[in-house]
């Protein structure tokens, strides 16, 4: 067979556009894609299993009410390792699929930091779940987060150990990462306010086998209340046992992971009594208790926070989706904005100009095992 | 003074753990002059078995200990035949290479076969431990202790003392003049394997009561061993004991005195250290001498 000029250019030419023709053609394909980074493996692979299923139980209540502009939704995910480069990779792996129109970041203030930079060059909106105040402040006009940031939980735990438990002499103990420096700086800052002192600022370094310095630490800061930033489960297992085998028993108030379902199995004992700011408290609305009979029936264990903020980050993608009409990213942007008296999961979501949507943490107790709710306490965002 | 003697005790136990995954570093060195890095993956394994059979069968604890350790044995035997053997007669880089890769293996693998749920694995003791004057003794770490104790002294034993110890040595020290004095190299080299894998099982199990049962147990454990064996001196059984307890004192006195987020970087300035100033470690023979 002869190739003709004709021929040849015309093959040339359907060689290069095809894989622009095959792409148009999934961007405008039979479902709508949101693309998820998540540990699948690593030190925090548990905590995404947990994400997983809570982002899931969410696209089974999206696409039964008729999915986004009536089309089913599908969620892609990629492992992020639990390292900074895995979710770097991760994040852009997803990013090269044009037709995935909104992304699920991390639960990890770090990775979320690390990540933010390709987040602003592919322009499409990213709910997220980490808690470091800054991460809204980056001039990244699609972040939007779906848990209340460590400048309410500081608040939090310094007004209710100041002044519900009386106690004014405080040692924090947080993570060196983003989250724990961030957590521990805003904790710090709300002392004084409430009339409280710090004797002890101690980071330490994720992945700590050995807790001993720490909690002698604060067994010699003389201080009558514990507060604590911890990244991770394991290491908050360690560190409450050795706080308890070492004698230190004063009251305890912890950030969010405090009162996770891995921190509680693992520490067991060593940590009834402690009190936790929780995004999520099962017992704190009526949207959370539904969440937590759904994820119950599928896991059989209760749900945490790991969960909760992606159940709402599906929700209000797609919410936000359906409202504005269209896929198209200022436009979701503009309507995500919009969301007023949301009840989600995680609390009632009335997102600000800088893209936050929680402005408020729950007070729960560890009752032998049990987490039980105290209360919530909010505050009033600048919705601007 | 009360808090220093606090500090030293947890030091020993944790340089204990380090010393115990150090000495299955040195072993197989001895055997075949390779590092192998899935040692601490073999401490994530037995921890595993561990929880499968205490807390999924129901299997008494020392029933559970036995068949973890008997389990631990066939994985060495496996991983020789799978990992070592076929490379045996390449350099030492494609055999290091290739442990790297059983490492990842296995703790992929666990990941798929178990879940990444972290697990607590109970100690020996029902009382988790108590106070003697000042100091509070961890009763897992005091056992840690004492089992590291034990396995050294009957480590020299066998090495320095049985004709098994001294057909291994011969085989690690040159394995054609082993195999033309009648020693059975590749048996030799199968008991080193299998012997070192019961081990790291027997560091897993001990630790997993104090550090949890985690897919990344073992790789957290075996960086620091690691170092541990460098600084005692590659293939010196004492040199892995006092390079693992001396790195635990003072990476736990370096956190307390001077700075808690740098503890790890104590461990490895320590490390760098002796990489510069002495290389071959504390005990560490001369390349001639080995020659």
């Amino acid at each position: 067979m002869l190739l003709t000029r004709r021929g040849f250019t015309t093959a040339v030419a359907g060689t290069i556009a095809a894989p622009a023709l095959i792409r148009s053609a999934f961007a405008q394909g039979a479902t709508v894609k949101f693309g998820m980074v998540m540990p699948m493996t690593g030190a925090a692979a548990e905590s995404g299993s947990f994400a997983q299923t809570g982002a899931k139980l969410a696209l089974e209540q999206v696409n039964k009410a008729g999915g986004v502009l009536g089309k089913p939704v599908e969620l892609i995910f990629e492992d992020d390792q639990t390292t900074n480069p895995g979710a770097v990779l991760a994040f852009s792996k997803l990013a090269s699929q044009p037709d995935i129109v909104a992304f699920l970041g991390s639960i990890r203030s770090t990775q979320m930091h690390a990540m933010a930079p390709d987040m602003l060059k592919v322009g499409k909106p990213v709910g997220f779940g980490g808690t470091d105040p800054n991460l809204t402040k980056l001039n990244n006009p699609w972040l939007f987060r779906f848990r209340p940031n460590d400048s309410y939980s500081g608040k939090v735990i310094a007004q209710f150990g100041s002044k519900e438990l009386g106690k004014k002499k405080w040692a924090i103990v947080h993570s060196t990462d983003a989250f724990g420096t961030a957590g521990g700086k805003a904790l710090a800052d709300s002392l004084a306010d409430n009339g409280a002192t710090l004797a002890l600022d101690q980071g330490y370094a994720n992945q700590s086998q050995d807790f001993t310095p720490v909690v002698l630490a604060v067994r010699q800061s003389g201080a009558d209340i514990l507060g604590t930033y911890f990244t991770f489960e394991t290491d908050l297992g360690i560190f409450a046992r050795q706080l308890r085998q070492l004698g230190v028993t004063i009251p305890w108030v912890g950030s969010p992971s405090i009162v996770n379902i891995s921190a509680l199995k693992l520490a067991g004992p060593a940590l009834y009594n402690t009190y936790g700011v929780a995004d999520y408290a099962e017992d704190s609305s009526d949207a959370s208790k539904a969440f937590g009979k759904a994820y119950r029936d599928v896991r059989k264990v209760a749900p945490d926070n790991q969960s909760s903020w992606t159940f709402d980050a599906v929700t209000c993608l797609a919410l936000a989706m359906n409202k504005a009409g269209s896929t198209e990213p200022a436009k979701v942007r503009e309507a995500m904005l919009a969301i007023r008296g949301h009840k989600g999961a995680e609390g009632e979501y009335n997102f600000d100009k800088n893209g936050d949507g929680l402005h408020g943490y729950n007070i729960v107790k560890n009752d032998k095992g049990e987490i039980r709710f105290d209360k919530r306490l909010d505050f009033t965002p600048n919705l601007g | 003074m009360d808090l220093a003697l606090q500090l030293l005790f947890t030091g020993i136990g944790i340089g204990s753990v380090y010393a115990l995954v150090a000495l299955g570093f040195v072993l197989i060195f001895r055997a075949t002059n390779v590092v192998n890095f899935a040692q601490g993956e073999f401490s994530m394994l037995a921890a595993f078995m561990m929880v499968v059979f205490t807390l999924k069968l129901g299997l008494p604890y020392w029933l559970a200990f036995i068949m973890a350790l008997v389990g631990m044995a066939a994985v060495g035997a496996v991983f020789n035949l799978a990992v070592y053997y076929p490379l045996r007669h390449r350099t030492y880089l494609p055999v290091i290479i290739s442990t790297i890769g059983a490492s990842i293996f296995l703790a992929n693998g666990m990941l798929a076969l178990h879940g990444p749920e972290p697990e607590v694995l109970e100690g020996w003791f029902e009382t988790p431990g108590f106070l003697v004057g000042p100091v509070y003794v961890d009763s897992q770490y005091l056992l840690i202790i004492g089992v590291t104790a034990i396995l050294v002294v009957l480590q020299y034993w066998f090495f320095e003392h049985t004709l098994l110890g001294k057909k291994l040595q011969a085989t690690s020290q040159d394995k054609e003049m082993a195999a033309l004095l009648g020693i059975p190299v590749a048996a030799m080299i199968m008991v080193t394997f299998v012997y070192s894998a019961v081990i790291g099982g027997i560091a897993g199990i001990l630790v997993a009561p104090v550090l949890f049962v985690s897919i990344g147990m073992g790789a957290a454990i075996a960086l620091k061993a690691f170092a541990a064996t460098i600084i005692g001196g590659f293939g010196d059984v004492t040199g892995a004991i006092i390079g693992g307890l001396a790195l635990g004192v003072i990476e736990t006195f370096g956190a307390a005195y001077i700075s808690v987020p740098y503890k790890d970087g104590f461990a490895f300035l320590v490390l760098i250290a002796f990489l510069i100033f002495r290389p071959r470690g504390i005990f560490g023979e001369r390349v001639a001498e080995k020659a």
